[in-house]
């Protein structure tokens, strides 16, 4: 079962085509690798189908059409995204960066926080105990009171992951989760979303490290200017001289 | 001894007043940018709402209780008008836009005669427990009043900055793509905290009336906005403590300058002291941000932080 579906998708920059036409089907429950070479429009397909842009073709997540909603809406859907370059909130506690994820808080209404305190504050204490136990799956519960602007370029990866994970998402879309990373730390992610797929979530993952992303992935989507150029099991895309030729850019 | 005391007493009375005022004034601002994020520039706008509608509404027979809460609702309601189209804007612009909406409020209070007797102002309206109080110790009752008023707001706040509502707007403050990315509507948050930020401010408009007894659009021009920001910066941005300190801070030097030339003589007529205070002022506040750039409660950790 497809848990989402785009179809003909398109943006355009003025005369640049990002995404010119592309379409994708994602099964539930399995790990699917987008990979192309710079500027083939991978990212700009995150930003369609997570609502940060607006472009045409159509986008159905498990079963609704969601290519007309806002970012928070689709969200809300269980569809959760991280970014490339990874957007820790500064000035907040790793904590409250996880406290923050759940979805439909009851404290986050403003007359429960007035009239409901004892409410809130019991689900704050579960929503606090379910971050800790996410940060401990990520092995970064030691820095729970530290400033998120103070961790290093790879904690902040692992916190963006651990971020997204806290509001029990169907569908992650991750952003190179495995770029800037130590081989040791990479191997580590890999292995917390092997994990995580087995407790049934579904990842859709940009990624231009071939063998990280190759290894972990049941299936590879590949992208070149703005179009979907073949996808399919690993072993095969791996083989294939075509997709080789547009990451170095050759004839052959 | 006595005899300065009784001297000294008005005098400090005056200063708190002034202070609690413009602490629930900065408190407002410190919700909106300190917490969310949002550069508003016309936060004054709000200050004379709540004081122009609560002693226009007062005047024309309205019981008093009733026009200062119609005074905070309003200010409010024209947090949610002014929010609608502008929230959506970026930061620089919004801070544009807001500066310009507090002039055309000014306008409208100065211009618009029928409504708002002009630049004659309004006086004459009640002051709460007028009748109750004896006239030597009004200003002592008013303090009292607005300390609680103080108090109040600061711990109302504090409740809501602590909660998860105010977890999503410091959210917000850091960078509005993530708590999207998380689902939260940022846009009804951001327009949550104008409002009430608005409302705040309305308050302390109508705060303001009260102890000055007369208000005309003169009141509310733009440089009380940056009293507020001063106020903010000064306490330590998103910091409440800080602010309702920074209040304190700026009166005692806009009063304390006053009485420079029996300190240190200087070479000035008497209407060249004010401009010549307000230079005293800027040199102090400019040594405070060298010696603390993060405000008198705020964090010097986090100035060091990046994204």
């Amino acid at each position: 079962m497809n848990i989402l579906t785009a179809r003909n998708l398109k943006k355009h920059f003025g005369g640049v085509k990002a995404v010119d036409g592309c379409s994708i089907d994602i099964e539930s429950g399995t790990i699917v690798g987008l990979i192309g070479p710079n500027g083939a429009g991978k990212t700009t397909m995150f930003n369609l189908i997570s609502g940060f842009e607006r472009g045409s073709g159509e986008i159905t997540f498990k079963g609704q059409r969601t290519d007309n909603l806002s970012p928070f809406k689709i969200a809300r859907c269980g569809m959760v995204r991280t970014f490339q370059i990874p957007r820790a909130l500064t000035k907040m506690s790793v904590l409250e960066n996880l406290m923050l994820a759940p979805t439909m808080q009851r404290g986050e209404r403003i007359w429960n926080v007035c009239l409901r305190r004892k409410k809130v504050l019991e689900q704050e204490q579960t929503i606090k105990e379910k971050s800790m136990g996410i940060l401990e799956f990520f092995e970064i519960d030691d820095l729970r009171d530290e400033y998120a602007g103070a961790l290093s370029g790879g904690q902040k990866k692992l916190l963006e992951m651990a971020r997204a994970i806290a509001i029990d998402p169907s569908l992650m879309l991750l952003d190179e989760p495995f770029s800037g990373v130590n081989p040791t730390l990479s191997r580590k992610i890999s292995g917390h979303i092997d994990e995580l797929r087995e407790g049934g979530m579904t990842f859709l993952i940009i990624e231009h490290d071939i063998p990280a992303v190759t290894k972990i992935s049941d299936r590879i989507v590949v992208m070149n200017e703005g179009r979907v150029m073949t996808e399919g099991k690993p072993e095969e895309i791996k083989r294939r001289k075509d997709v080789l030729d547009v990451y170095l850019g050759g004839e052959g | 001894m006595t005899e300065l005391l009784g001297a000294i007493l008005p005098y400090i009375t005056t200063i708190l007043l002034f202070a609690s005022i413009y602490a629930v004034f900065a408190l407002g601002l410190n919700l909106e940018w300190g917490f969310t994020g949002l550069i508003n520039f016309g936060h004054v706008a709000f200050f004379a709402i709540g004081a122009y509608t609560t002693v226009l509404l007062n005047i024309s027979g309205c019981p008093l209780i009733i026009s200062v809460i119609a005074g905070v609702a309003l200010a409010g309601f024209f947090g949610f008008l002014l929010g609608i189209p502008t929230l959506r804007l970026r930061e620089d612009y919004l801070a544009i836009v807001t500066i310009g909406f507090s002039e055309v409020v000014r306008s409208i209070l100065l211009n618009e005669e029928w409504l708002t007797r002009g630049p004659f102002g309004v006086h004459g309206f009640d002051r709460p427990f007028q009748d109750a109080v004896p006239y030597q110790h009004y200003n002592t009752f008013l303090l009292i009043l607005f300390v609680a008023i103080l108090a109040i707001v600061y711990f109302a706040l504090e409740r809501l900055i602590q909660s998860p509502w105010g977890r999503v707007l410091k959210s917000i403050r850091e960078d509005e793509t993530v708590p999207s990315a998380l689902g939260k509507n940022v846009f009804s948050y951001k327009l949550q905290s104008l409002i009430i930020g608005s409302a705040i401010a309305g308050l302390a408009g109508t705060m303001l009336a009260f102890y000055i007894t007369y208000i005309n659009p003169c009141t509310f021009k733009p440089i009380e906005t940056f009293y507020a920001w001063i106020i903010v910066i000064l306490g330590g941005t998103a910091s409440n403590k800080g602010t309702i300190v920074g209040a304190i801070i700026l009166w005692a030097f806009f009063s304390g300058t006053k009485f420079i030339d029996r300190i240190v003589p200087v070479p000035f007529e008497s209407h060249q002291m004010g401009a010549f205070r307000m230079i005293v002022i800027g040199l102090l506040l400019m040594l405070l941000m060298m010696y603390k750039p993060e405000g008198i409660f705020g964090r010097k950790e986090e100035l060091a932080l990046s994204d």
